[in-house]
């Protein structure tokens, strides 16, 4: 069954920023635009570049700094090349001051 | 015009795939030909020079789109098909074998080829270039092994290769014409940041020097300089530049030298013509004329002149964008900077972690380039874009977002 795991502290992710998290093995990346947080795979399909350092974010869009890939936060899907592979998302939630996402 | 039935787009690469998919997306539903000479279906080059050359990935892996997807698309992709001569007058393209192709609209993407090297041996067996993946894939397997391998040239295709070579282990030096490596693109500060990398990754650097012939009992022995120099070597590596592909265009006044001459919408002189890609000499808004051998620009000049070919009249200003990685490294660069007057750099070359403002007389960011710093490279883009003259201790200031130099409505 599926639950939720903390990950950090809601103010390690600032609105319109993006800062990423390790769960095991795993590094999540968890953006906030609008008051809303995204969760997504830290690491670009294309060339396995880091999302969160240094990936620009427009709406619910994130730019990898690598090589320009674009995905849509919310799904995952790449939006531009080169990266044509999309990234996984997963649900997030926050609950007393804490990021969760759903494992 | 009025609204074109069928485009026909030749060179089946990048810019010409992107070009044939965002006429689908923009719901053209006319007939849609991409006519390439090579065996496979479009491809994108970068990694040719890194992780196809490394032997790391298939080219399948850097296919624009799977095969498939062009019938999938109803788009009729004729590999191995070489496009000869535009008919301007009868509106027809024609093949090598004589076939006549008629098209409302053409998109022309015919790239470029390498300069090969113009001296004594330059025919031997054992001397390469890079260009396609076939190129690559020979490369690959005469290092596989291991090599001594002397790489002529040392711009962004020599810097790659050179690298690459040295991850595979091969004994790698370097004939470069200019005092130090990427001198035309980065200048002597940033080409020397980038000329330590390489030494210290056990490149051997030959400066100031050119190949004068090459030597060898029916194959490729040594490379022997201008300097007097004899290098051994089991292979060479030639990555000197590279000339448009501009004969599709003879007898229109287009086939020029400096690339097929495009208007800022992409359009050439004969209408309903389009230009692309690195063969194209763009009249860009803001830069002037400039031909640019990028990917991404590949990309958005495909996107761009398809728009345009079904009638936006979209002006092409895109401040332009590449990066080359390197060993571990990455460079990016956007804008066009030939020259510059003044360096503001934010960072330091000596750390090998910066962000470099290539300023003209008047202080206008004509360029910017960093080494492993590329996110302020893409914030710039709006300073690039709107030309203004921004303090230079703010560009310094690693704490100033670049985006908030850029007056509100410009860039």
């Amino acid at each position: 069954m599926a639950e939720f795991v903390t990950v950090g502290r809601s103010d390690e992710v600032p609105e319109g920023e993006a800062t990423a998290f390790a769960i095991g093995d795993q590094e999540i990346a968890v953006a906030r635009v609008d008051g809303r947080l995204y969760a997504f795979d830290d690491i670009c399909s294309h060339r396995r570049c880091n999302l969160a350092l240094g990936g620009e974010i427009d709406g619910t869009t994130i730019t990898c700094e690598c090589h320009g890939s674009v995905f849509d936060m919310e799904t995952g899907a790449p939006e531009n090349p080169p990266a044509t592979q999309p990234i996984a998302v997963f649900a997030v939630r926050e609950a007393d001051g804490e990021i969760q996402i759903e494992r | 015009m009025t609204a074109p039935e069928t485009i026909v787009v030749v060179g089946a690469s990048l810019a010409g795939a992107t070009a044939a998919a965002t006429l689908r997306d923009e719901g053209f539903d006319g007939a849609v030909v991409l006519l390439g000479e090579e065996a496979l279906p479009p491809y994108e080059r970068p990694g040719l020079s890194k992780e196809v050359l490394r032997g790391e990935q298939a080219i399948d892996e850097h296919l624009v789109h799977p095969p498939e997807w062009y019938a999938d698309h109803e788009i009729e992709l004729r590999t191995g098909t070489r496009a000869v001569q535009l008919d301007a007058s009868a509106r027809d393209v024609v093949l090598a074998g004589g076939e006549r192709l008629a098209f409302d609209r053409l998109i022309v993407a015919t790239g470029c080829r390498n300069r090969t090297l113009p001296v004594p041996g330059s025919s031997l067996p054992g001397i390469y270039e890079l260009r396609t993946a076939d190129h690559a894939a020979a490369i690959h397997e005469a290092t596989a092994g291991g090599a001594r391998v002397v790489c002529v040239g040392m711009g962004f295709i020599g810097a790659e290769v050179a690298a690459s070579l040295r991850t595979l282990g091969c004994d790698v030096t370097v004939v470069e014409v200019f005092e130090t490596t990427l001198y035309r693109i980065l200048g002597p500060d940033i080409g020397r940041v980038l000329e330590r990398i390489h030494r210290d990754h056990g490149v051997t650097m030959v400066f100031n020097d050119t190949v004068a012939s090459v030597e060898g009992d029916g194959r490729v022995e040594a490379v022997v300089t201008s300097a007097g120099r004899r290098i051994g070597c089991d292979l060479v590596v030639v990555g000197i530049g590279t000339e448009p592909s501009v004969e599709l265009m003879a007898g229109t006044g287009l086939d020029q030298g400096s690339g097929i001459p495009v208007g800022p919408t992409l359009e050439t002189e004969v209408p309903g013509v389009f230009a692309i890609g690195d063969v194209a000499n763009h009249a860009h808004p803001v830069f002037g004329p400039v031909r640019v051998e990028h990917y991404d620009n590949a990309l958005k000049m495909g996107a761009a002149a398809a728009r345009n070919a079904l009638g936006a009249g979209e002006v092409f200003a895109d401040p332009h964008w590449f990066w080359s990685d390197q060993y571990d490294h990455q460079i990016q660069m956007a804008g066009f900077a030939p020259t510059w007057d003044r360096m503001v750099v934010r960072g330091s070359l000596e750390d090998r972690s910066f962000c470099a403002f290539l300023l003209d007389r008047e202080g206008v960011v004509r360029g910017t380039v960093s080494l492993d710093h590329p996110r302020d490279v893409r914030r710039s883009f709006g300073l690039i874009s709107s030309r203004v003259t921004p303090d230079p201790a703010a560009l310094a200031d690693p704490e100033v977002d670049l985006r908030t130099l850029v007056p509100a409505g410009e860039g």
